[in-house]
Formats: C-alpha cells, sequence, structure tokens
C-alpha cells in the first residue's frame, strides 16, 4: 500500500490559514514528524542501555509489563525531554489550527447553516437530528480528549461548528497525512475489509457509531452507493460539522446525536454497524452496553465491525503506546491495551466474534510509537 | 442543556499580527457566555488550553516552562524563515531583485553598525532574566515586594 498524500482536500468547511498559520501548520507537522522518525526510536536505546538495567538493579527482576516499564522510564531524562516535546507537539498542534478557524469562525457557522437549508429532509441530501437532552459521558467531559480545547463537545456559540473545524484539520497533522486528503482512510480499510470477507453482501443500511467529522463515515457511501448509511455522536459541533462536510464533498449521510451505549434506532433496523477508533474513547462499563446496543440494532445474520488503534506488541510498545493515555488525555487507552474485546462481544450475545489484525505502511516519519503500524478489527456476526 | 445561557454568533473574526498576540482568556469550563464582559461578548473565543492536569515532565516545574517557551520560539522563528522566503521569492518574481542578491549583499559600515546595536538590543533583552539575578546579587535591587506593599499601606 502506497503512503498516503499529504495535504487536505479543501472543502467549504475546512478553514483556510493564511501564511503565517500554514507554517506555523507546516512547522508543527515537520516537528512531529522528527520526533517520530528520530526522537521516539531512542527510546528503546534509552530503555535498554539504562533504564531497564536501573530497574533490575533496584527491584531484583526484569520489568515485567508495560505498568513495569513505565516505572522504569519515567526516571530516565531522555524519555523525559522526548516526552514533555511531544506534549507541547500536541499542544502547539491544537493552537495552530485553532487561529484560523476562529478567524473563519462566522463565515463556517454561516455555511454550516445554508447547507441544512429547510425542513425537507431528502435521503439524497442526507440530514442531521440534534438531541439537546443529550448527556455527553462523563469520558468525554472529564477532561478534554487529545487535548483539544473544549474536546469534541463544546459549544462556544450558537450553532457552533469549531470543534468539527478543529479536529478535521489537526487529525491530518497528528497522523502526518496518513489519512489520506479526505481523512477518510481508517473507513477504506474497514470497507476494503467487508467487501474482502463478505464479496457478496450489499448492506442497505448502515450505522456507523462514534463519527466525529464523518471522515470515516464517508467511504461507506462510496463502496454502497445504494445503501442509507446513518452515523451518530454524542458531540454536536463534530455532527454540525460534519454534515454540512458531507454536503460540502456531495455525500448523503444522516447524522444524528446519539449515544452508542443506547441509541433510538428500532432493533434489527441495520445490517451493518461499524465504528473506527470509537471504542478506546469510552469506558469499560461502556464498552458491555455499546456491544449490547449493536446486537440489538442489528438483523438477524448482520455484522458489526470495529476498528481499534494500533497497541503495540512487546511491553516497551505497550508503554509508548499508553503515552496517549497519560500525556495526551486519552483516558481509557491504557486499560484497552490488554482488554479482550472478543470476549466482551461474545458476552454480549455475538456468536465467534474474532480479533482480526491489518498491517499497514508508513513512512518513519508518519509512525507512532512502533516499527509497524497494526490495526485491530473487531468482527462480529449477529 | 437546555437552561444554557444564550451564546452569541461570533463577529467577524480579524487577522492578528503573528508575532503579537492579544492576551487570552481561558475559562474554566472552556464555555464562552455573553455575560462574561462586554468584549467577550463582542467577541468569544474558542479556549487555547485543553481540561485536565498538565503533568510535569522534570524535576523543576520551570524546566517545563522554559521548554514549553522555547518549542513555541523554535516555531516562530520556523514561520518567519518561511515569510520572509516568501517575500524573498516575491521580490524575485516581481523582478524587484533576485534571491542572490541577499546573500551576496555586504552591509556598509554605517548598516554594520545599526545591526551591531541591534543584535545587542535583542540579546539584552532575550537573556534578561541573568542580568536581573545579576543585579539582585549586586545589591542594586529594589525593596522586597513586602517591604515595598507595607511602605504603601502604612
Amino acid at each position: 500500500m502506497q503512503i498516503a498524500t499529504k495535504s487536505l482536500e479543501r472543502h467549504a468547511m475546512l478553514p483556510r490559514p493564511n501564511h503565517d498559520e500554514a507554517a506555523r501548520q507546516a512547522f508543527v507537522t515537520a516537528f512531529r514528524g522528527h520526533l517520530a522518525a528520530n526522537v521516539v526510536p531512542g527510546n528503546k536505546i534509552a530503555y535498554e542501555r539504562r533504564a531497564k538495567l536501573k530497574f533490575e538493579a533496584a527491584q531484583g527482576h526484569a520489568p515485567r509489563d508495560e505498568h513495569d516499564v513505565r516505572r522504569a522510564m519515567e526516571a530516565d531524562p531522555y524519555y523525559q525531554f522526548w516526552s514533555a516535546m511531544q506534549r507541547r507537539s500536541q499542544e502547539l498542534m491544537w493552537e495552530a489550527v485553532i487561529d484560523p478557524t476562529e478567524r473563519e469562525w462566522p463565515q463556517l457557522i454561516e455555511r454550516s447553516r445554508t447547507s441544512r437549508g429547510g425542513t425537507r429532509q431528502l435521503k439524497r441530501s442526507g440530514s442531521l437530528r440534534l438531541d439537546p437532552s443529550l448527556v455527553v459521558p462523563r469520558y468525554h467531559t472529564a477532561v478534554d480528549i487529545h487535548l483539544q480545547p473544549g474536546g469534541y463537545h463544546t459549544d462556544y456559540a450558537d450553532d457552533d461548528v469549531a470543534a468539527g473545524a478543529i479536529y478535521d484539520r489537526a487529525l491530518n497533522i497528528y497522523l502526518n497525512g496518513t489519512l489520506g486528503p479526505r481523512n477518510a482512510f481508517m473507513g477504506e480499510l474497514l470497507t476494503g475489509y467487508f467487501a474482502t470477507q463478505w464479496p457478496d453482501r450489499k448492506p442497505a443500511r448502515i450505522l456507523d457509531m462514534g463519527c466525529a467529522i464523518g471522515n470515516s463515515t464517508l467511504p461507506w457511501i462510496d463502496a454502497y452507493p445504494a445503501a442509507e448509511v446513518h452515523a451518530i455522536d454524542v458531540a454536536a459541533p463534530v455532527l454540525r460539522y460534519a454534515h454540512a462536510r458531507a454536503r460540502a464533498l456531495g455525500a448523503a449521510v444522516h447524522f444524528s446525536q446519539a449515544n452508542a451505549e443506547r441509541t433510538a434506532f428500532a432493533t434489527g433496523s441495520f445490517d451493518l454497524v461499524v465504528s473506527h477508533i470509537m471504542l478506546h474513547e469510552t469506558s469499560r462499563s461502556a464498552l458491555d452496553r455499546i456491544f449490547r446496543e449493536c446486537h440489538r440494532l442489528l438483523a438477524p445474520g448482520g455484522i458489526m465491525l470495529h476498528l481499534e488503534i494500533p497497541r503495540g506488541t512487546t511491553a516497551l510498545e505497550k508503554f509508548l503506546f499508553n503515552w496517549e493515555t497519560y500525556n495526551n488525555n486519552e483516558t481509557f487507552g491504557a486499560y484497552m491495551t490488554n482488554v479482550d474485546l472478543a470476549a466482551l462481544a461474545r458476552n454480549s450475545g455475538f456468536r465467534s466474534p474474532s480479533l482480526v489484525k491489518q498491517r499497514t505502511e508508513r513512512g518513519p516519519e508518519q509512525r507512532l510509537y512502533s516499527s509497524e503500524t497494526v490495526w485491530n478489527i473487531l468482527m462480529a456476526e449477529r | 442543556m437546555a437552561s444554557k445561557p444564550k451564546k452569541p454568533i461570533p463577529s467577524g473574526g480579524k487577522t492578528r499580527n503573528a508575532t503579537s498576540r492579544p492576551a487570552r482568556k481561558h475559562t474554566a469550563r472552556h464555555r464562552v457566555t455573553a455575560t462574561e464582559s462586554p468584549s467577550a461578548a463582542a467577541r468569544p473565543r474558542i479556549a487555547r488550553v485543553a481540561k485536565g492536569k498538565r503533568p510535569q515532565y522534570f524535576s523543576d516545574p520551570a524546566i517545563d516552562k522554559i521548554l514549553w517557551i522555547t518549542l513555541t520560539l523554535c516555531e516562530e522563528l520556523s514561520v518567519t524563515r518561511d515569510r520572509l522566503d516568501t517575500v524573498e521569492r516575491l521580490l524575485e518574481k516581481e523582478r524587484v531583485l533576485k534571491k542572490s542578491a541577499v546573500d551576496d549583499y555586504e552591509p556598509d559600515a554605517k548598516a554594520e553598525a545599526q545591526r551591531e546595536q541591534r543584535r545587542a538590543d535583542y540579546i539584552d533583552r532575550v537573556l534578561r532574566t541573568v542580568s536581573a539575578e545579576l543585579q539582585e546579587l549586586s545589591g542594586r535591587t529594589a525593596p522586597s515586594m513586602e517591604e515595598a506593599i507595607a511602605a504603601v499601606e502604612s
């Protein structure tokens, strides 16, 4: 597989940075690329030649798991300095993206209002349904996930779309363009997997859970143009943005504000329920409820697919991926490292769920915390 | 959520100077409301700081701050280089001067003297924290804040 195009495709909802704003975004991208290619790999050397030896001398045994590695590495000056720089790179990323969003804010809100146009919600133009009574779960409000100020869910103005516009550009910077010009790679990965596994199936109704800006939703429209595609999220500003963005890119998606733990959709009303890197942003108890809800929503024979982020294989890699939990407000990530998703799905009524690994190629400056990028797909049939 | 105060529509965003940004108000709840202050009502802001405690990476929290500032300066210097590059390329495109003219430029005595002065001022400004400490050690310091406050309160 080729490494994805780096730059984002322009569309009506994407703020256009001015000269210096673009230069800041370019710097952050280059800085993060440098950290990934040249600084992160040094953690392995610091660990094996220093931190691990010190830990063994003090504890009388080698580090047993990622938590032991963490105890060993947190005192290591190389790790400390990388960690502090990585943290600042994440903050700089949001700052560099928020500035142009704030500058174009009124126009973005106006454009999203216009795109909603009227009350007729034709199938081909998609729709947007918000639920002001929905309580945003605590796993979103306790801290701002990924350090995005205000998280996915904060409205700073009426009909706000800022959180979505900010997330769209930041996603491109965070993963150094690996998601492609429409940030669509994860959706493409999952549609590709589904099409390979079930070449004869043409799902008529698809639900995407935790869709955020709908970047992974749109590939399902492309793959199954006849399908009615629904997408839900708990956060209103990203949904408004997602709807306007889909319209700008010519895709008809029915977005609605709902919690994947319990939706208002009818029992058995979907033949495919998917999510893309949503599960690790929920909670232990939410996982059970989400799987049970997927089971309820699927018609007999329906398929559930959840794409999850790579988590590393060695104790050191797991520790490095868990950096996100302790330094990037990804609170549930560390727990997810060792959770048996297939077992949870089985307990929720699915027969023979399985976890599938999908490997993708990335350049050194595009890697996160391991030399290989291995995605996890939880697959189960109703 | 229904009882949330009505938020104003953001009024026109303005292009800000790249190097001097206005002070930002970071609300604890990341909500910008019309009741905050008249200026906040006129121009709501998007928060720049995420909710959640920031880890301390070094034994002395001052080191965290210094790295924070240093990396921000790195970014701003990169922005300035990009901007200068843009200016040089535009000047060449408009046939005002060749890019090589900048590389080949040799300042005359007057220009060099002005540059030397500017460099010295610049270094003074950047390293002021070091010289301030030295001044204090030399005993040329003001009274302590407690003494200064006591003086005006009595």
